[in-house]
């Protein structure tokens, strides 16, 4: 078993499960379309990156986007 | 009327509008359009996994409006300062409306981590527009650290209760080198037309738009008061006076 915490919740996955990449990642949590920006440990990953930045176990992943604000 | 310089960039309108509060996208797109705002706000948050819609984002026609990330929900410097650097790893604007309210009740704004937040922002290369109490020193310090405005509060967030700070806020518009942009509980188109009468380049509304009864209707309202109160300011008002004026000659009268 591998886990990556997402945006604060731990999430379990069999190695077959285990998304290689963050765009992987977000095709399973079906959030294609709403994160705008991504954090792993603390380092920021742009948009464009998503479909090559690998993930590894235990990583923390905060998945952020833009919401109406004043 | 004066066209609006922030940073070097040129603006007609001297309304900024919030789009937090709305009912639908399509109110906050409509609303959006009829302020005639060029600069609109929005907020970054976690993606909500268990519920993922559409991005504020998508609703917002950027060829139009400049969009303006906070970094509402910040409550140290620090906090302030990772919001800004994803907002512009996701959008590559270098602008940011600098906020860091640690007190959830009257939100207002910690001036200690606003100007450590701003130092390091500006070093950074942003754009800097930051959310402060009605403060002129502090307003001047922040200018002199290089932000592109202040925006000083008239009352606290989202309160309706106008500008309950005037008295501070006609020292900063005086001594300001930067434009002053009024924020924060402006509730009517008087408040703003009030803060455009004493001299503020610019206004930023949210909250008073998004819940009106009618917010496309409102937001037309909050843009004349806008262009009312600066057409006032730059037609030069004449000051108040204890006694009466008379408008009619006090000569001539009948049976005199």
């Amino acid at each position: 078993m591998k886990s990556l915490n997402v945006n604060g919740v731990e999430r379990r996955f069999s190695d077959e499960e285990m998304p290689a990449t963050l765009a992987e990642l977000l095709k399973q949590l079906d959030t294609e379309a709403s994160v705008a920006v991504a954090e792993i440990d603390g380092r920021i990953v742009r948009p464009e990156d998503f479909a090559r930045t690998e993930l590894a176990d235990g990583q923390m992943i905060e998945l952020v986007r833009f919401v109406g604000g004043g | 009327m004066d066209k609006l310089t922030i940073a070097g960039k040129t603006f007609d309108s001297r309304l900024l509008v919030g789009t937090g509060k709305f009912t639908s996208p399509q109110v906050m797109a409509d609303a959006l359009a009829a302020t005639d705002a060029e600069i609109v706000t929005v907020a970054l948050r976690r993606v909500d996994i268990d519920d993922a819609n559409d991005d504020t984002l998508s609703h917002i026609d950027r060829d139009r409006f400049l969009l303006l990330p906070n970094t509402s929900g910040a409550r140290s410097a620090e906090e302030a300062v990772r919001l800004s650097r994803l907002a512009r790893a996701a959008t590559g604007i270098d602008w940011v409306k600098l906020e860091v309210t640690p007190d959830p009740y009257y939100l207002l704004p910690d001036p200690i981590e606003t100007l450590k937040a701003a130092e390091t922002l500006v070093k950074e290369g942003f754009i800097v527009l930051p959310y402060i109490n009605a403060d002129p020193i502090l307003a001047r310090r922040l200018a002199d650290l290089g932000t592109a405005t202040v925006m000083p509060l008239g009352s606290p967030i989202g309160s309706n209760q106008g500008l309950k700070t005037r008295a501070a806020l006609e020292i900063i518009v005086e001594q300001s080198n930067v434009p002053v942009v009024v924020d924060a509980g402006l509730g009517l188109p008087s408040h703003v037309a009030e803060a455009m009468e004493i001299g503020a380049d610019a206004v930023l509304v949210n909250t008073a738009i998004a819940t009106a009864a009618d917010p496309v209707e409102m937001a037309r309202a909050f843009k004349l008061a806008t262009e009312a109160g600066r057409m006032a300011y730059e037609s030069g008002p004449r000051a108040a006076t204890r006694s009466a004026e008379a408008s009619s000659p006090l000569t001539g009268f009948l049976g005199d």
